[in-house]
């Protein structure tokens, strides 16, 4: 079992994506709780959403286009938490 | 679904579309101060045989809004020959689907210029690909310029904070320096279209 995992929330300010980066953030914190190390909200821009979970990218808006599914991540935490 | 008159004055005109913005009003209005029209410019539009009805479709999160929406404002301003009315993209979805970048793509804003009888003549979408090949090619200098800050394709949540401070600020030191630039080029891209389409 690993130990606390960190999430990184990278999220266009100027796009308006608070909303959604509340949502998984909330979403993660519901259903991990302490099992995380961190959760980090990092504004940026250019259109951009991005998940990163103990540094690794899981998620990209560029890449995958659109928003996450919140079990998308949490699949990839749990993923992360039993390796 | 075509645009008629009455479904043409149904949209917010420009100052109806800047008081319901409800974030990033401050950038648009900053941008509108930094347009500089040339007087050339001005008189292309101007001395239109008569007025144009304008559709422009819009968002005020799209950055590309911000930064092409009141270049358009202020040349119908300068001119007067420009008779703009925007429409929210995610309320008209029917209008959004006639003009898809690609045919795929809800890119905005939207241009469309009609005149007096609502027949359409032509449209605009996005921004200048000059204007896109430009700041790709700025962006890369940065970051060969600075090592620190990595690979252009790497997500920025991997580099230390005070570098990523850094990066922001120099991409906005970049894009602030091409806006004169940008800005003229979408100038310079409506008047192609309006002069090859109603002059």
């Amino acid at each position: 079992m690993a130990g606390p995992v960190r999430v990184r929330i990278t999220y266009c300010a100027e796009c308006g994506y608070e909303p959604q980066t509340l949502d998984l953030a909330k979403a993660l914190m519901l259903e991990f709780g302490a099992q995380l190390s961190s959760i980090e909200l990092i504004p940026w821009d250019s259109g951009t959403f991005d998940v990163s979970i103990g540094g690794d990218l899981v998620h990209s808006m560029g890449r995958e286009g659109g928003f996450p599914e919140h079990a998308t991540i949490k699949d990839a935490v749990r993923a992360r938490l039993s390796a | 679904m075509s645009i008629d008159r009455q479904r043409f004055e149904s949209g917010l005109t420009y100052q109806g579309y800047k008081a319901q913005m409800t974030r990033n009003r401050e950038r648009f209005e900053e941008n509108e101060r930094r347009v500089e029209l040339r007087p050339d410019d001005v008189a292309a539009f101007r001395d239109l045989p008569r007025p144009l009805h304008v559709v422009v479709l819009a968002e005020d999160w799209c950055g590309d809004v911000i930064a092409n929406l009141p270049v358009v404002g202020r040349l119908a301003e300068a001119s007067g020959k420009l008779d703009l009315r925007v429409f929210l993209r995610d309320q008209n979805d029917d209008l959004m689907q006639r003009w898809l970048n690609q045919g795929k793509y809800k890119s905005i804003p939207v241009v469309v210029f009609y005149d007096e009888g609502f027949r359409e003549l032509g449209h605009w979408i996005e921004r200048p690909a000059s204007v896109t090949e430009l700041r790709g090619r700025r962006r890369r200098e940065v970051f060969a310029a600075h090592p620190e800050f990595g690979s252009p394709d790497a997500p920025v949540d991997q580099l230390p904070e005070d570098v990523r401070e850094r990066l922001g600020a120099e991409l906005q030191k970049m894009r602030d320096e091409t806006t004169p630039f940008a800005n003229q080029e979408v100038v310079r891209e409506l008047r192609e279209l309006v002069s090859r389409v109603a002059a």
